[in-house]
């Protein structure tokens, strides 16, 4: 399956097109309020399909990227990744768990990602009215256009985002492995977009992101073991050289001071075994466990579980344990998007806020 | 009966020439000195008297031959064996280190005192753990003036074919039995050499018939031999003479010896290059820029030019199979006794590529086995007091032995047996996998006779001998290598009638040294005197690969599941909490 299927892949894919898919809900749900009934339906027709252009254009350019970069990097990248594979693969399994780990928390928050979305793009036009008789003929033409600008960047945002990701995660996977993960991912994301969109069971909605954030979860703990038993895979074939390559699975083609266990079969990387591939991309299965591996394994999950406990407490009592909860820092702040450390620049805007605007 | 009666003949023959037997006496002081044999990387070698490559030790059939070493290598223990040779009565004398003496420890002296009642071409070599490809290997020839074939040449020539290493043994010992080369790769010579040099020139007389006696003296490498556009007639192979048989192209095995007959043109119009060339298929993988030949030429004229050889299209070389033994001594049809020998290769726990007979690897005991068989008096006949890893078999006095040894693995081994020569009576082509008794039948009536035998990657090959020669004899491959590994058997031939033989003859020299290198020189496998079935101590292989999940595996597999639970426990304690908030 990972030969046809890159579950980190997938992963990318259904969470940028989830944030992007709330974003075109959320301007949507804008045009609905601001554009009452008592407008003509000929403007929201219009700004409607301006926003499904922006969105169409962004995917288009979008792919445009994906398909240089990605071009470039299997071509011009292939023969370095080839002299040490296991290093890079290492490097990129490692880097896509710390990604995956660092955006997965928000998917539980998505929610409030909505809230955040409207709140700036209330913000985007707030200062159109601010700013009226200014100048220049491109400041005047994106105002116009405002309904197929903001989709359209979101989405290259987002796209290129996720592009870069891909890139990152994808350069050890086989090229026909990403198509059907990319597909199922863009679904997948829309899907869920559109039942936020629809406003559906919130709590049936919660659970179905909870158990996909496990997976994403279960996914990141496998790269990253995977990562540091590369690192050791690496050391071991430069020690062994040829003798580890011609071992396949069995004696030879790990490094016996340093196993934890290993059954000669359910290799993941032998290709009649294709089942363990599976377990390999969802749990990190690995026929030859190393001290690396599964110390590292463990370890990840103990980092895990005590960033989520943390920032529950924080989420909770307002302040991180041990902290004394100061006046300043009250807990209206948690509204937005803490849970992703990586990516809540934006965390200063209190949802009271949006109240405000709204009414 | 007609063997019996053959064997009545040739101890009268004996006793005749016994009468006239000279005593050849060498002094040898072994020590280090350096060469560059191929002219790429000086190096040190074990010479003798200071020399090196070392004399080739020259004797007539019936001559006692007495050899006085003294070991002068500081570093190392040493010992010589004169392989080929039956050692009938003086087993002690074969030299095979933990087999039938100590390591001459250095600094110490050791004298070998045999008589050798067997003409044709032999060699003598250390037989210290990988020790000989260091360059203590010499040949050593049996003149024979009864020599059925002594009117067929006017001249005689030694030309040893090896292969060379830059590096000393014990680094590549080292690397070769270490965790870093899992798939047992054998160290690739650097170079062949011939005669332990190259470009080697032979002055040759117009006309002349050559006795040429070809001995493989390498560590690891075959050689495919040829001798351009001169026919070898083959007389003798392993000390036994053979019908004379045609060959352009002989393959040669580590440790095997072939005489042929090569007469010289009757003009000088040209030289002639001969080349040794190391059969490759050995080599895991040829390194880029390995000269594996060597060449030699004919030289008929020196003034002519020494064309490079010709390039030849195909090895081909002759099957050693088809020979026939001169004294036409026929197949042994009734076999007393079958050892079956299944070859492989296998990692053990330390990560080591070790090699196998029936799942057991060779690991010398701490008392050489032939003293304890002198020492365990009536229980020298209970295998188990020889240890767990020297793959022991006991053979009764005169039963006719057959070995089957089958291969399973890929590569090419040459089988040696100290103290006999066997008759090959089948051998299988490649892949031809294990030996199936009931498919065959038709074996040759009088079956070519070796002291080592080549087997061919996954096939088998049979031999048979009779056990009248009491010894504790070695059954090993002869690449050296391979030795290190274990691929040893330890026949024990009659042990009663050992002690009988040799008890209280071993001088003291032998025992000597096993008190300085502190080993013991009594008692079973682990040097237990008391209790004989007590192997606690041996010598041991390291341990089996851990098959698949052992206690530590679990216990980290449960570890890692029950932290992967933990942690999806609180992602969906985290994930509820603003479902609850709301709905709270």
């Amino acid at each position: 399956m990972p030969d046809v299927f890159a579950v980190p892949v997938f992963f990318i894919c259904f969470r940028e097109c989830l944030e992007t898919s709330i974003i075109v809900s959320v301007l949507l749900a804008f045009l609905k309020q601001t554009l009452g009934p008592e407008h003509d339906a000929m403007t929201r027709k219009k700004l409607i399909r301006q926003i499904w252009f922006g969105v169409a254009v962004g995917v288009f350019v979008c792919i445009c990227i994906a398909a240089g970069v990605i071009g470039t990097f299997y071509t011009a990248g292939q023969q370095v990744f080839e002299s040490a594979e296991y290093i890079w693969e290492g490097v990129f399994a490692i880097l896509a768990s710390v990604i995956i780990t660092l955006m997965g928390a928000a998917l539980l928050r998505v929610n409030k990602m909505q809230d955040k979305w409207r709140v700036k793009i209330t913000k985007a036009f707030e200062v159109r009215d601010s700013s009226l008789p200014v100048k220049g003929r491109f400041k005047r033409w994106t105002e116009k256009y405002a309904m197929f600008m903001l989709p359209f960047i979101t989405v290259l945002r987002e796209g290129i985002e996720a592009v870069l990701f891909i890139s990152g995660v994808g350069v050890g996977l086989p090229a026909k492995s990403f198509p059907l993960a990319v597909i199922c991912g863009l679904a997948a994301g829309t899907l869920v977009g559109y039942l936020i969109y629809k406003g559906g069971n919130q709590t049936s909605l919660q659970i179905f992101l909870i158990i996909s954030t496990c997976f994403l979860y279960l996914v990141a703990a496998g790269l990253f073991s995977k990562g540091v038993w590369d690192f050791e895979q690496n050391a071991w074939v430069k020690l062994a050289g040829e003798g580890a390559a011609e071992a396949g699975s069995g004696p030879g083609s790990y490094d016996i001071r340093k196993s934890v266990w290993h059954v000669n079969c359910c290799s993941p990387s032998a290709n009649g075994d294709g089942g363990w591939g599976v377990f390999n991309s969802l749990f990190g299965w690995q026929n030859s466990a190393t001290y690396g591996s599964v110390i590292s394994y463990n370890i990840y999950w103990l980092v895990v579980i005590v960033g989520f406990v943390l920032q529950g407490f924080k989420e909770r009592t307002g302040h991180w344990p041990l902290q004394k909860s100061s006046a300043k820092e009250i807990s209206s702040d948690t509204g937005s998007d803490h849970a992703t450390t990586g990516k809540g620049k934006q965390g200063g805007v209190v949802s009271s806020n949006v109240r405000e605007i709204q009414e | 009966m007609a063997i019996s009666l053959s064997h009545f003949l040739l101890a009268k023959s004996l006793l005749l020439s016994l009468v006239q037997a000279a005593t050849v006496t060498y002094d040898f002081d072994i020590g280090w000195v350096y060469a560059n044999p191929d002219g790429q990387a000086i190096r040190p070698v074990i010479g003798i008297n200071g020399q090196w490559p070392i004399p080739t030790i020259s004797v007539t059939k019936g001559d006692r031959l007495i050899v006085n070493v003294q070991n002068s290598l500081g570093n190392e223990s040493t010992s010589l064996h004169f392989h080929g040779l039956y050692m009938n009565g003086t087993n002690h004398m074969d030299g095979a280190i933990g087999v039938t003496q100590c390591g001459i420890a250095p600094g110490s002296s050791f004298t070998y005192n045999f008589t050798v009642d067997q003409p044709g071409t032999y060699w003598y070599h250390s037989h210290a753990k990988g020790q000989y490809p260091d360059g203590l290997r010499g040949p050593l020839i049996v003149h024979d003036p009864e020599d059925p074939h002594k009117d067929l040449y006017d001249e005689e020539l030694v030309l040893t074919f090896s292969d060379w290493y830059h590096d000393l043994m014990n680094p590549l010992l080292a690397f070769f039995m270490s965790v870093a080369n899992p798939s047992g790769a054998e160290p690739v010579p650097n170079s062949a050499l011939v005669n332990e040099t190259q470009n080697l020139t032979i002055s040759i007389t117009p006309g002349r018939t050559y006795l040429v006696r070809m001995i493989n003296i390498g560590a690891f490498a075959a050689h495919y031999i040829w001798f351009e556009d001169h026919t070898m007639q083959i007389v003798e192979v392993d000390g036994s003479y053979t019908e004379p048989t045609d060959a352009d192209m002989i393959y040669m095995t580590a440790a095997q010896r072939y005489s042929v007959l090569i007469t010289a043109k009757n003009n000088t119009d040209a030289n002639f290059a001969f080349v040794g060339a190391m059969d490759q298929d050995l080599f895991d993988v040829v390194p880029d820029g390995l000269n594996s030949n060597v060449t030699g030429w004919l030289v008929y004229d020196d003034s002519l030019e020494k064309h490079p050889p010709k390039d030849v299209n195909a090895f081909e070389p002759f099957d050693d199979f088809s020979l026939v033994p001169w004294d036409k001594e026929e197949l042994y049809d009734k076999v007393d006794r079958t050892i079956r020998l299944d070859l492989k290769m296998d990692n053990l726990d330390d990560g080591a590529n070790y090699a196998f007979f029936n799942d057991v690897t060779y690991v010398r005991p701490k008392v050489p086995t032939l003293y304890t068989v002198l020492s365990t008096g009536p229980n020298a006949t209970n295998p188990t007091i020889y240890g767990s890893n020297t793959n022991q078999f006991l053979l009764e006095p005169n039963e006719v032995v057959e070995i089957i040894l089958n291969n399973d693995d890929p590569g090419k081994h040459p089988f040696h047996l100290h103290g006999h020569t066997f008759q090959v009576i089948s051998r299988s082509d490649d892949e031809a996998g294990f030996y199936d008794p009931s498919s065959s039948s038709s074996f040759p009536s009088t079956p070519m006779k070796r002291d080592t035998v080549l087997v061919r990657p996954n096939g088998n090959a049979v031999m048979r001998f009779r056990a009248d020669n009491p010894g504790v004899w070695f059954f090993h491959c002869h690449i050296e290598w391979h030795v290190v590994s274990g691929l040893v058997a330890t026949i024990i031939e009659s042990p009663l009638s050992i002690q009988s033989q040799l008890a209280n003859k071993i001088p003291s020299d032998h025992y000597d040294t096993c008190l300085i290198l502190n080993s013991p020189t009594a008692g079973n496998a682990a040097g237990n005197t008391q209790d004989l079935l007590d192997l606690t101590g041996e010598f041991r292989s390291p341990g089996e690969l851990p098959a698949g999940f052992t206690a530590r595996g679990i216990v980290a597999l449960v570890f890692s599941c029950v932290a992967a639970f933990l942690g999806l426990g609180v992602i969906s304690w985290y994930g509820m909490m603003p479902v609850k908030a709301k709905t709270g």
